[in-house]
């Protein structure tokens, strides 16, 4: 008899549950499929279209967020209703969540891309060219960092901006120094925020501030990167050089520029007043044994941790400038959503000015519409006391992250990285790199 | 149940009102079958062209033939048709039962069921109660009867509360408005057809009628126990193994239509750099990681399996690494590796300052780049890994040698055998079983090695400096979901998985050689 009941009781709330009135965000539909068939939640539209969206949180209290901007947009939404998504779990990152969705044609109605994947998205026909509905709805390119709509707008027969728009960015970032202004009060050294103020903030300077903080001893560093693209992309970009030709079809590692950028880079790690490349230098940057730190603002909230007094300064200027980056992402719309318009006022709302401030207001991100509300907000979101030492970095011709639209990114990054990062630590001759290194990486161009 | 009559297997010349519709849908099961296989081969989305045609043709051939023996041995009333019919019409229940509840979106509602409990959770009070009330009335010589069905209608009752307040009656008419779209209904229909003819096949009376024999009845009861093990190995497990190895046959990016090109990727693999590296990471990792996690495993279960104080705790402690999670492990110890705040190279930093002070000898500190060097880069990786397996490698040591005979023991001490003539000539002997496990297994973990060094290295490439952590796994990873070659991905998969095997066997092969197996 118990079994019967318990099987019974399993059984309705299979039905229950799955059948009831969900209030949590709406009813998930999948795309081709019919759309919602149960009520909006409550204060949502009358739910005629019921939209699923994913964007990959930098963390849980992100997450929550994302969580709470689905549920107000749901509410103000006209007829939209929202199930919001953070892709990945425990068991899968963002990546291989969305890929296999895509693949499995589960994916949700809108999602966000990697600035680096727009291309591989857009040439196989995932994602939706969304120009005619912008147009209709007297959308402007210009309300956002033109680097990432230089890539949204990129036609796939040419391979150069046009009019397409296969999507809006989510928000941007750039580098900054995290300086450690206690340590560098007790080398004796100048304080990098007021030589940048000065105008004075340059390679040489950024140098002496490194050998001053690391001649304090023991495991004190004077400064520390990553060993991925980023941070050795940006030596190079100072100097005037890149990863690939202007028209973004060939590379052009082996450019005089981009040989400087790296013997700088070289240079610096030969001694020992670093930290080695390849170690993660947030942890001892956070243990307060690192004078400086190049990251993103994505670090912010992790470094408002620590106890010392710390700041951020921009780039030191080389012979090109500051050299920095802007790295985007794109909220982007899946090629098979039932409702095209309906997806693209998501993203519109997604864009908006006070809800990418809702999201800057955590610290990691920079809002991608340029708006003086958003830059605004964001500038009060302290500390770092020197926000705008980001707002700099993004201002002053940084170098947009983006996809190759003729050849494979991801490839090219795998071949690129092994070798930079034998030069940098002295296993590869950089003569050697500079005569082979484009041929190396021609098969990422099709070569 | 099947509980048919014994020999002789004759079938009965009876024929009840059910044989003419089972005849009927035989046929058209048959036919249903033959239209899905044409529909795969005429849908999108893969390019069939060479043997993936010809396969498929092949399949469609035996579904025909497969159908018409079904139909015919019906019609001879024999056993075979009757356990074809069964398991055609089983399978086809559970697959439209599934269809039907997936167009229904029954299964992302399964996601609300959690919510929709906690809203309620107070009324399972109620249940809690009667069943409480329904144990203490079975208390005692005499069972309370009326106590008994007071307590079952308390909890008949709080069930009943508890469903409603969850949304039960709108829950059923949505239910119902969604049974009835066009595109569920005839799905509901075949599956709960195919369901109502399974059972018909299963009752005693179709058992009599085909003739079966109480060993066939008692092999088909054992084939449906076992079905719901079956049916989730072969959806989850060998469905997608077999889906791999297809896919290693194509190009194909996961989101485009797929290209077939037979065993190119298997052949660009041989001259493939970075998967060589790979290959030669992983057999550098393996010789070095393997005898490391088993060997002082063994030595420490031995100690442990003493019966000094504490045992218990230690056991509970070495046992520890294991049931942690690998990615929270993993970033504590790459806090430990770091070089310069890594606490690591503060104890070798403190060794050297001690050593220099005792001996006045002037040492300078090693002060190693654990994670960023790549001539011991892949060292960490050894160091982590046979921290955690050292612990579950030892348990299972342990519980090998607690199932060791004390007599043997007692022999040898009466022998005059001391400890390490007891070791070598009892302990390490009788426990081939379980070490001939223990190094499989370890084997098998240390091939597919992969979140170790994708998070020791992050947010630097996985691959790690000179690619001196690049793992096949990891390489495969690069591959299918960061420059979207799943074909070529899948082929990776399928070369490490041929790897895994042979080494596999052939452990398993010398175990049985020696007698291992059959110990």
């Amino acid at each position: 008899m118990i079994r019967k009941l318990v099987l019974l009781f399993a059984v309705l709330a299979l039905v229950v549950a799955a059948c009831g009135d969900d209030d949590g965000g709406g009813e998930t539909t999948v795309p081709g499929d019919t759309v919602a068939t149960t009520a909006a939640p409550s204060g949502g539209g009358d739910g005629d279209a019921a939209l699923r969206w994913m964007t990959r949180p930098d963390n849980p209290e992100e997450a929550a967020v994302y969580g709470e901007i689905s549920d107000q947009l749901s509410a103000s939404l006209d007829g939209i209703s929202l199930t919001y998504e953070p892709g990945s779990n425990e068991g899968a990152g963002y990546q291989q969540t969305l890929l296999t969705n895509l693949s499995a044609g589960t994916a949700p109605d809108v999602f966000w891309v990697p600035g680096t994947d727009v291309a591989d998205f857009a040439s196989r026909g995932v994602i939706l060219d969304l120009r005619e509905y912008a147009d209709a709805t007297g959308h402007n390119d210009a309300d956002f960092y033109p680097g990432p709509m230089v890539h949204l707008t990129t036609e796939l027969e040419t391979g150069q901006p046009g009019n397409a728009l296969w999507g809006l960015p989510r928000d941007v970032s750039t580098f900054a120094l995290y300086v450690n202004l206690d340590l560098i009060a007790e080398a004796g050294a100048a304080n990098p925020v007021e030589l940048a103020a000065a105008g004075e903030w340059d390679l040489a300077a950024f140098n002496e501030t490194v050998d001053a903080v690391a001649a304090l001893g023991g495991e004190i560093k004077g400064y520390g990167q990553s060993g991925w693209w980023g941070p050795y992309g940006a030596w190079l970009n100072a100097a005037g050089g890149g990863f690939f030709s202007d028209d973004r079809t060939q590379c052009a590692l082996d450019s005089t520029e981009s040989i400087a950028g790296l013997t700088a880079l070289r240079d610096l790690y030969s001694g020992d007043s670093v930290i080695p490349y390849g170690e993660d230098p947030e942890a001892p940057f956070r243990a307060g044994t690192v004078g400086m730190f190049q990251n993103g603002r994505w670090a912010t909230p992790g470094i408002r941790t620590v106890d010392f007094n710390w700041d951020v300064v921009g780039l030191p200027t080389g012979a090109a400038g500051p050299g920095n980056w802007l790295f985007w992402g794109a909220y982007v719309v899946n090629a098979n959503t039932a409702d095209p318009a309906a997806a693209w006022e998501l993203v519109q709302a997604l864009t908006q000015a006070d809800i990418q401030a809702q999201i800057s207001e955590l610290g990691a991100n920079i809002p991608s519409r340029v708006s003086e509300a958003a830059l605004d907000a964001f500038l009060g979101f302290t500390p770092p006391a020197n926000n705008q030492a980001f707002l700099d970095g993004l201002s002053t011709n940084p170098t947009t992250e983006g996809p190759l639209w003729v050849g494979s990114w991801p490839e090219f990054v795998t071949l690129m990285d092994s070798e930079i990062q034998a030069v940098v630590t002295g296993a590869r001759d950089i003569a050697d790199f500079q005569a082979n290194i484009c041929t190396e990486t021609a098969a990422a161009f099709g070569g | 149940m099947t509980t048919a009559t014994a020999a002789p297997p004759s079938a009965s010349t009876d024929q009840p009102g059910w044989f003419v519709p089972l005849l009927l849908w035989r046929g058209l099961t048959a036919f249903l079958l033959v239209v899905a296989l044409i529909g795969v081969l005429v849908r999108r989305g893969i390019v069939l062209d060479g043997p993936i045609r010809w396969t498929l043709i092949a399949a469609l051939v035996a579904a025909v033939a497969g159908g018409g023996l079904a139909v015919r041995w019906t019609m001879q009333r024999v056993h075979s048709g009757r356990l074809a019919g069964f398991t055609i019409d089983f399978l086809l229940a559970v697959v439209f039962g599934f269809v039907a509840l997936n167009r229904m979106d029954m299964f992302n509602g399964l996601d609300a069921v959690g919510e929709a409990f906690n809203g309620s959770v107070a009324w399972l009070g109620i249940v809690v109660l009667g069943w409480l009330v329904s144990g203490f009335a079975d208390r005692g010589e005499q069972a309370n009867a009326n106590l008994k069905q007071v307590a079952r209608w308390t909890m008949i009752g709080g069930l009943a509360v508890l469903t409603l307040s969850m949304g039960l009656l709108p829950g059923l008419l949505e239910f119902a408005s969604r049974l009835v779209a066009t595109n569920v209904l005839p799905l509901a229909i075949l599956a709960i057809a195919a369901g109502a003819f399974a059972r018909i096949l299963w009752s005693d009376g179709a058992a009599k009628l085909f003739g079966t024999t109480q060993s066939q009845g008692e092999t088909m009861d054992g084939m449906l126990f076992v079905a719901p093990n079956m049916l989730g190995f072969l959806a989850f497990f060998a469905g997608p193994l077999l889906v791999s190895l297809f896919i290693s046959f194509t190009e194909w990016d996961g989101l485009t239509d797929a290209t077939f090109v037979g065993f190119q990727h298997y052949i660009d693999l041989f001259s493939d750099d970075l998967f060589l590296r790979s290959l030669r990471n992983i057999v550098v990792f393996g010789a070095v990681a393997i005898p490391l996690a088993v060997i002082p495993a063994l030595l420490l279960a031995a100690l442990l399996n003493s019966k000094l104080p504490g045992m218990k705790f230690f056991r509970a402690v070495y046992f520890l690494p294991s049931i942690a999670g690998v990615v929270g492990v993993t970033l504590i110890w790459k806090q430990l590796f770091n070089s310069t705040v890594g606490y690591l190279n503060f104890i070798v930093l403190k060794l050297t300052e001690w050593f220099n002070s005792i001996f006045g000898s002037g040492i300078e500190a090693p002060q190693p780049q654990w994670i960023s060097d790549d001539s011991i880069a892949l060292i960490s990786v050894i160091i982590l890994f046979i921290w955690q397996q050292i612990g579950f490698n030892t348990v299972l040591f342990l519980a090998g040698m607690q199932g060791i005979d004390g007599t043997l023991y007692e022999a040898a001490d009466i022998d005059g055998a001391n400890p390490w003539h007891k070791f070598r000539n009892i302990t390490v002997p009788m426990l081939r079983p379980t070490t001939v496990f223990v190094v499989a297994t370890t084997t098998i973990l240390a091939l597919q090695l992969f979140n170790e060094p994708f998070i020791l290295q992050s947010p630097s490439p996985p691959s790690g400096p000179g690619n001196s952590t690049l793992t096949p796994v990891v390489y495969l990873y690069q591959n299918a979901f960061q420059e979207f070659q799943i074909g070529y991905a899948s082929a990776v998969a399928w070369a490490l998985f041929i790897l895994i095997f042979g080494v596999t066997l052939l452990y398993f092969r010398r175990g049985g050689d020696e007698g291992v197996l059959s110990t």
